[in-house]
């Protein structure tokens, strides 16, 4: 059976790569030094591939027509797409995609209650490109994309997000070849309303409420506390990509996640951080 | 969905009374600007007519005259209003003022800032 080496999730804000020298100083250096962590802790783990989640910023799945999931199926990835390249200010690059592990949960998920549309032709935007040129500079880690509806209503439950973690993490380990290294990683969050009426503002306390909540380990008061309504009230429009995060929690299992970084970042327009969970005990 | 007062409450911000809040909830899905938007951002060529016969793609896409008259005057707030999906505002400001160094102060910032909530430069 394969193994799940890392469950993480992070923020992937525009500003990180587009105009982090608008930000003060001493911030500037914090977000470096916890991207920086948040590197060091996926390195660490040496998975071989990722297993990602993050928004679906309108690219791929048009308003009048989303799913809650769409995994990419194709063999290798390129990103920016064009229309983001200055605005990401990051160069174009190419990542190794993974057909069999992208085929093995479309085929596994129903069983699980948990479904997926199919594509092998996914644009990028901020979703993939701000966290991998973090997490692996060199882009040399195989990707799934997994892009998701978190800003067109109906959205995904927490509930049902928390359950196609957990999905997710069972068929790795029930399914997939022994020495397949996974790792999980969320994007997106925190409290931020792209073009909404927070557009230029932060919610600090409700981010750090909810990655203290991370940090308690207790998956069901997470889900009884992260309501959607909870999420919009701190940006309708971007606070509820957390719904990501919440589907690496189901994946994490009941255990407590570590915040290597916050930062309200006013000039980002974008609560940014991240957090591992610790895989080393086993869950409760 | 929404916790917030409904769409017609009037948002405060930075001391100055803004515009009716718009979220997610309030987008009309069937809008042509939604499927124009969406379109423009995958399809570099549908940019580049975009770009060279701003007129002849407002009608491509079939925009009832509302959208139209928000598109020439560049009135990103009207878009809202008309159901554009509020993650595309921005974007829609990016388009007419350009994408790189995208912060708060920047031109395409000001556009967003001053069509939707009428603040002065």
């Amino acid at each position: 059976m394969a193994e799940i080496v890392c469950v993480l999730a992070l923020s992937h804000a525009p500003g990180l790569t587009g105009w982090l020298d608008q930000a003060p100083e001493d911030q500037q250096r914090r977000l470096l030094d916890g991207y920086r962590k948040l590197h060091d802790a996926f390195q660490a783990a040496k998975p071989d591939v990722i297993v990602g989640i993050a928004n679906d910023h309108l690219l791929n799945m048009p308003v009048d027509d989303t799913a809650d999931f769409l995994i990419g199926t194709a063999e290798s990835w390129q990103g920016p797409a064009p229309w983001f390249s200055d605005w990401l200010n990051v160069p174009p690059y190419k990542v190794r995609g993974h057909r069999a592990l992208a085929e093995t949960l479309m085929r596994e998920g129903p069983a699980r209650g948990v479904s997926f549309r199919a594509s092998d032709r996914l644009l990028f935007d901020d979703n993939w490109s701000v966290p991998l040129k973090f997490l692996t500079p060199d882009y040399d880690v195989a990707l799934v994309p997994i892009h998701m509806n978190c800003i067109v209503p109906p959205l995904p439950s927490p509930r049902h997000c928390h359950a196609v973690g957990q999905a997710i993490a069972e068929i790795v380990r029930a399914k997939r070849p022994a020495g397949e290294r996974v790792a999980i990683m969320a994007t997106g969050g925190l409290s931020h309303d792209p073009g909404g009426p927070r557009y230029f503002a932060v919610d600090e306390v409700f981010d750090r409420r909810f990655l203290a909540l991370l940090e308690a380990g207790d998956p069901d008061r997470v889900l009884r506390e992260v309501t959607i309504d909870a999420m919009a009230a701190a940006g309708d429009g971007g606070t509820t990509e957390l719904l990501s995060w919440i589907v690496a929690l189901g994946a994490a299992g009941k255990r407590p996640a570590r915040t290597l970084c916050y930062e309200a970042a006013v000039e980002l327009r974008c609560g940014m951080g991240g957090v591992v969970w610790d895989l080393t005990p086993a869950p409760a | 969905m929404r916790s917030r007062a409904g769409k017609f409450s009037l948002t405060i911000r930075r001391g100055c009374i803004s515009f009716p809040e718009m979220g997610i909830a309030d987008v009309d899905k069937s809008l042509a600007s939604n499927r124009m938007v969406f379109e423009l951002r995958r399809d570099e060529a549908a940019l580049e007519r975009f770009r060279a016969d701003f007129e002849g793609t407002l009608t491509a896409y079939a925009l009832s005259e509302a959208e139209k008259v928000a598109w020439r005057e560049r009135d990103i707030g009207a878009l809202g209003k008309l159901g554009v999906h509020p993650y595309f505002l921005p974007q829609i400001a990016r388009l007419f003022r350009g994408g790189a160094y995208n912060h708060n102060r920047s031109a395409a910032a000001k556009l967003y800032a001053a069509t939707v909530l009428g603040e002065k430069d």
